[in-house]
């Protein structure tokens, strides 16, 4: 390994009260791989974006070449030689492949405002060359398959940083391999070793380790938003970079254990081998009366699918859903309603929040029909209705009139508890319920679960991290790759370590 | 920055009630017999419809959607009405609720069900209700025969010195209001404009409020035709052409969002009184009527621009 050619000291992000990412140290040598290992929402791709120029930090200070460096875009960051390869693939279909490499980079090819399209696809061969595809440039990118897409990506970023730093540039790879088969991750391993040879500095972030341990020198392992180990990668541990990853439990008390319900025999909820071909296959689980069950897995594993059909945004291709041993199917969330399902939804402000309207009608939004008195609705019963769950569920505000976009993200969110348990619904599908919640609101998000089982609700959650989802629920299934890979009990007090359950995830 | 966002959001909220107080003021200046009675019954007869199709419309406009054939549709039902009022009588008018349901619910199916936007939608069917209204009378307005008169013409008669064509219009107002303020559906219909996709996911069947919007908008367009019908005592086919401009011009002065999650059709109803009584001092003024349309549009953009300001993406990024 050579100089050191990046380098962050205290590097942090914080969107409001919120800290997403906080002190971290990072150092790029030249010729270096660093492998980037953590849970969704432990900042990887935060610190990314903030190297990249997506986004600036709210503190600390990174340098370049032993020089301060500020990024104000991409392509800012570009220009100075760092270059990011995207999770979500960042090439626009409609374009040919070379005007994809020198998008926003045509002026080199200009002539009085015309574009020189043959000497642009000339360098664009060039460039592929460098990474070893053969590939007509003049192709439009949405003709040719993933895998030869992600080359051409990097094949962009590539020919961009070593415009700007030969040598020594500073390549981010963002998960580049979920849509590679075996052999295409061992040909992308072959450009990794040949950037790495001249110089440039790689940072790779992937979800699985194996990859990890066979491409990088050094790991460093993030959770919750903070650096909790850095090992040079030959003398890293499987099970000790899962215990850095996970981190340690929190106590049972956070979640309320203590009011864990134990669930009773009645089969609320059945799904019975549920599929959504190309997403998750074969899926069978059964729900009780007073039973919270956890959904475990990354991002992309089929947990989040199975609850779209749940709720009815997406129709499952095969299979049958069963409520109170009654087959029922649903082709959108006002049926998935009638039918005894609703969720609270993962995105609160685009698909929780009514934003512009106020509290009594967010939380009276999904039981309007039993509002009603002498066939019209009630505005007495409305306000009352919210009132009773304002002084329930503690949500902080000025009146039940008052617009919910002025709430706090946790008063918002129990705004929404609010209106799920107003509804009448048997099967509630809590879906991140305490994602940009402080940590006050998420305790009282925990109590107001605990409450539901008791009432006889039968619950769904995907936690918004592991250890959530352990501690809230009392029986979990694991989703891997759109199957289910294991299942744990979690009764009180027995509840299963995360470095067990992570071991299906991954 | 902020302190100008805060006060130009104040003044939408009373930009209805401020403009319609300035309207008279001004004009009673220009021209004292403007506030007289003859005038001032003169004025309610010619509310009337416009306050049926620009209250309907509102609820269009309240779920983020747009009717750009309203204005046509009034054309037809106009010219229906104008021509079978010597058949069916005064039963014309539920006939044509019947069939403002019916051309409302054929838009409003065609926006949910096939999921195109609103304004392409209405942009071609207004074609066809200008066929219609063009069929009937291709050679220009048809009065309602002479025998006949006597059947019509207590809709524009008075009571207690107001025109019984606006307590029509009043009465239809506030069964608006109570759609809008006391039923699922409107509710509905707001919060589809405030955020369908949340709105979707809170279980509301949102493609239901959409078409309700657009039947209870035909509904009130073809009412607003028929009372053309009994207020011209003729079938005009060219009735509806400037209409869709001034009712969307009184709903925007009302303070309603055109993002649809807010407003209110009481709101629209003065929005209407102001815009017509623009408009008619203008006439009495002498003022070339070539110019009205002009000044509706102008009135339009200003208050959009005034609206606009308060929307919730100013909130959600404070």
């Amino acid at each position: 390994m050579g100089e050191v050619l990046f380098e962050t000291k205290g590097v942090g992000k914080t969107y409001g009260s919120n800290t997403v990412l906080h002190d971290i140290d990072m150092k790029i040598h030249s010729g270096e791989v660093i492998g980037l290992i953590g849970e969704n929402g432990a900042g990887k791709s935060t610190l990314m974006k903030l190297i990249s120029g997506v986004e600036t930090p709210s503190m600390g200070e990174m340098f370049y070449m032993g020089k301060p460096y500020v990024a104000t875009s991409i392509i800012n960051a570009n220009k100075q030689g760092i270059g990011m390869v995207f999770q979500e693939q960042s090439l626009v279909a409609n374009l040919t492949v070379a005007q994809n490499i020198y998008l926003g980079r045509e002026k080199k090819y200009s002539k009085a405002g015309l574009v020189n399209w043959a000497e642009m696809n000339k360098d664009a061969k060039k460039a592929l060359e460098r990474v070893d595809i053969k590939l007509e440039p003049g192709k439009k990118v949405r003709d040719i398959d993933m895998a030869t897409r992600e080359m051409v990506e990097i094949a962009k970023v590539l020919d961009v940083v070593t415009e700007a730093a030969e040598g020594h540039a500073i390549i981010l790879l963002d998960e580049p391999t979920t849509v590679l088969s075996d052999d295409e991750i061992q040909e992308m391993y072959v450009q990794i070793r040949k950037m790495k040879a001249a110089g440039n500095g790689i940072v790779f972030i992937s979800h699985h380790l194996d990859e990890i341990l066979a491409i990088t020198d050094t790991i460093y392992v993030f959770k919750d938003g903070e650096e909790t180990a850095v090992f040079p990668t030959a003398e890293a541990n499987i099970d000790v970079l899962y215990e850095k990853m996970v981190g340690r439990a929190t106590t049972g008390e956070f979640y309320v254990e203590a009011q864990q319900s134990v669930p009773s025999d009645k089969v609320v909820l059945e799904v019975d081998d549920l599929s959504l071909f190309g997403v998750f296959n074969h899926i069978s689980f059964k729900l009780h009366e007073g039973e919270v069950l956890g959904l475990a897995g990354l991002d992309g594993s089929g947990a989040e699918d199975v609850c779209n059909c749940l709720v009815g945004q997406v129709a499952p291709t095969e299979g049958r859903i069963l409520i109170e041993g009654k087959e029922v199917r649903f082709g959108n969330s006002y049926q998935a309603r009638k039918a005894g399902i609703l969720s609270v939804p993962k995105d609160r402000r685009d698909e929780g929040m009514v934003s512009i309207l106020s509290i009594e009608d967010n939380i009276t939004i999904s039981s309007w029909e039993h509002m009603k008195s002498k066939g019209l609705l009630s505005g007495k019963k409305i306000r009352q209705t919210a009132l009773k769950w304002i002084k329930e569920a503690g949500i902080k505000c000025t009146g039940p009139k008052e617009r919910i976009s002025q709430l706090s993200g946790g008063n918002a969110q129990k705004v929404i508890f609010a209106r799920v348990l107003e509804s009448g619904c048997k099967v509630l599908i809590l879906n991140h319920p305490t994602r940009g919640v402080d940590v006050g609101a998420k305790q009282e998000i925990y109590r107001l679960v605990r409450e539901m089982t008791a009432a006889g609700h039968a619950i769904i959650v995907i936690g918004d991290t592991l250890d959530e989802c352990l501690g809230l629920s009392s029986n979990v299934i694991v989703f891997r790759d759109g199957l289910i890979s294991g299942s744990f009990d979690c009764p009180v007090d027995f509840k299963p370590s995360q470095q067990e359950v992570v071991h299906f995830m991954m | 920055m902020k302190q100008k966002k805060f006060s130009l959001s104040n003044l939408s909220q009373y930009m209805v009630v401020i403009s319609i107080v300035l309207v008279f003021l001004v004009f009673t200046i220009l021209n004292p017999t403007f506030i007289s009675a003859y005038s001032l019954q003169n004025l309610l007869v010619e509310v009337s419809p416009l306050i049926l199709l620009a209250g309907g419309l509102s609820f269009i406009i309240f779920t983020g959607g747009i009717d750009l054939g309203s204005g046509a549709m009034v054309s037809a039902t106009c010219v229906i009405s104008g021509l079978y009022v010597s058949r069916f009588g005064n039963w014309i008018i539920p006939i044509m609720v019947v069939i403002g349901v019916l051309l409302g619910m054929l838009n409003g199916v065609i926006v949910t069900k096939l999921k195109i936007p609103s304004f392409i939608v209405t942009l071609c069917t207004q074609n066809l209700w200008a066929f219609i209204a063009l069929y009937f009378c291709p050679n220009g307005s048809v009065a309602v025969g002479m025998e006949y008169r006597k059947e019509i013409t207590w809709m524009t008669s008075k009571i207690a010195g107001i025109p019984i064509i606006f307590l029509f219009a009043v009465v239809v107002v506030i069964l608006l209001y109570i759609f809008q303020q006391y039923t699922p559906s409107g509710r509905a219909i707001f919060a589809v404009g405030a955020n369908i996709r949340s709105t979707r996911l809170a279980g509301v069947d949102t493609d239901k409020a959409q078409i309700m919007a657009f039947v209870v908008s035909g509904a009130c367009s073809s009412l607003a035709g028929a009372l053309y019908a009994y207020k011209q005592k003729s079938a005009v086919p060219t009735i509806g052409d400037a209409l869709t401009l001034s009712a969307i011009a009184s709903i925007a002065l009302g303070g309603t969002s055109m993002a649809g999650g807010r407003g209110s059709v009481l709101r629209t109803t003065i929005g209407v009184i102001t815009i017509t009584a623009i408009t008619s001092g203008l006439n009495m003024m002498g003022v070339d009527p070539l110019w009205k349309d002009i000044i509706i549009g102008v009135i339009l953009i200003v208050a959009v621009y005034l609206n606009s300001d308060t929307k919730g993406r100013d909130i959600i990024v404070k």
